[in-house]
């Protein structure tokens, strides 16, 4: 069975290796957006499970993202994934329902740590 | 004249998302020392003139101004323009004393570039597994006289802009390379990109 992932992120470089980086013991269902508003509308047209978020994007931001995610009632696990880690930011994301907040460059171990954290593994 | 950027596609959005990252790194350091968030821009790629370059970087409304050069695996120099907006607050922030002497504000415009665009051109270089030494930066005033005799004739500029959220204050940082350095750097994207 496989995971539905939705990877958003203005970069086709991080896609890649956001993808790149996800462990080979599992299947994956991925879709790919190129800003928040594609993410959003990907969101809208059908359900994800994990949502591989990066925060600096043009359109619409990752934040943009996580708040409109705040009406949903049925959510993916949120990822963010970006090179802008101040504190404050970390803060506002994980108040915004992210799950876990992983710094750019991507580290394939932490990944896989944290899918492992939230059950995937 | 605008010049045709010299890097195709997918060059370009790998380029912006390292330096991306390397923004990251740089106001995750400077928002430690001040204990206050930094805004960052999505970095912009362009290719220049020297007078295009000049009217890059110049600004209406008062700036400092910085330049850097760097040597290395990759060749080039580093320009900053920092608004004068702001200032203050940040020197406050930087535990400095009011009423700020001359030697303070050069202080703080020159730590402020060995912060962001030291930070940036090492993470840049680190993921880009290249070795680059930066000099220190010293003050300038542009001019157009200056930029037509730059040696880069036909700059790859890129250009990251960071804010404090708290206060007015801006700073841009530009970075120029020539033609060699972009050669160079073409070549470990693609490697990247593979």
């Amino acid at each position: 069975m496989s995971i539905s992932v939705l990877v958003a992120d203005d970069s086709k470089l991080s896609r890649r290796s956001v993808i790149r980086s996800l462990p080979e013991d599992l299947s994956y269902d991925i879709t790919e957006a190129t800003n928040g508003q594609e993410a959003i509308d990907s969101l809208s047209q059908r359900g994800f499970e994990l949502l591989l978020l990066d925060l600096t994007m043009p359109e619409v931001d990752g934040v943009g993202v996580l708040e409109h995610l705040q009406n949903k009632e049925s959510k993916p696990n949120v990822i963010v994934i970006s090179a802008d880690f101040q504190p404050e930011k970390q803060k506002i994301v994980m108040a915004l329902g992210a799950k876990r907040f992983l710094r750019k460059p991507l580290d394939k171990e932490e990944l896989a740590m944290t899918l492992f954290e939230l059950g995937y593994l | 004249m605008s010049i045709v950027l010299p890097l195709d596609e997918e060059q370009r959005d790998a380029l912006q998302e390292l330096l991306n990252i390397s923004m990251g790194q740089a106001a995750n350091s400077l928002a430690q020392l001040i204990e206050t968030k930094i805004d960052i821009s999505i970095p912009t790629i362009s290719a220049v003139t020297p007078n295009e370059l000049y009217g890059l970087l110049f600004e209406t409304s008062g700036a400092f101004y910085t330049r850097q050069s760097f040597l290395g695996d990759i060749h080039g120099e580093v320009m900053s323009v920092l608004s004068r907006s702001g200032l203050s607050e940040v020197a406050e922030l930087m535990d400095y004393d009011e009423p700020l002497s001359k030697e303070d504000i050069q202080e703080i415009i020159l730590e402020l570039c060995n912060i962001l665009a030291g930070a940036c051109l090492a993470g840049l270089s680190e993921q880009l597994e290249l070795t680059t030494n930066l000099n220190m930066p010293t003050l300038f005033v542009p001019d157009k006289t200056n930029f037509d005799e730059l040696k880069w004739q036909h700059s790859l500029v890129m250009e990251v802009r960071f804010a404090i959220a708290i206060s007015s204050f801006s700073m841009r940082v530009v970075f120029c390379l020539d033609d060699e350095s972009l050669t160079r750097i073409k070549s470990t994207l693609d490697e990247l990109l593979e």
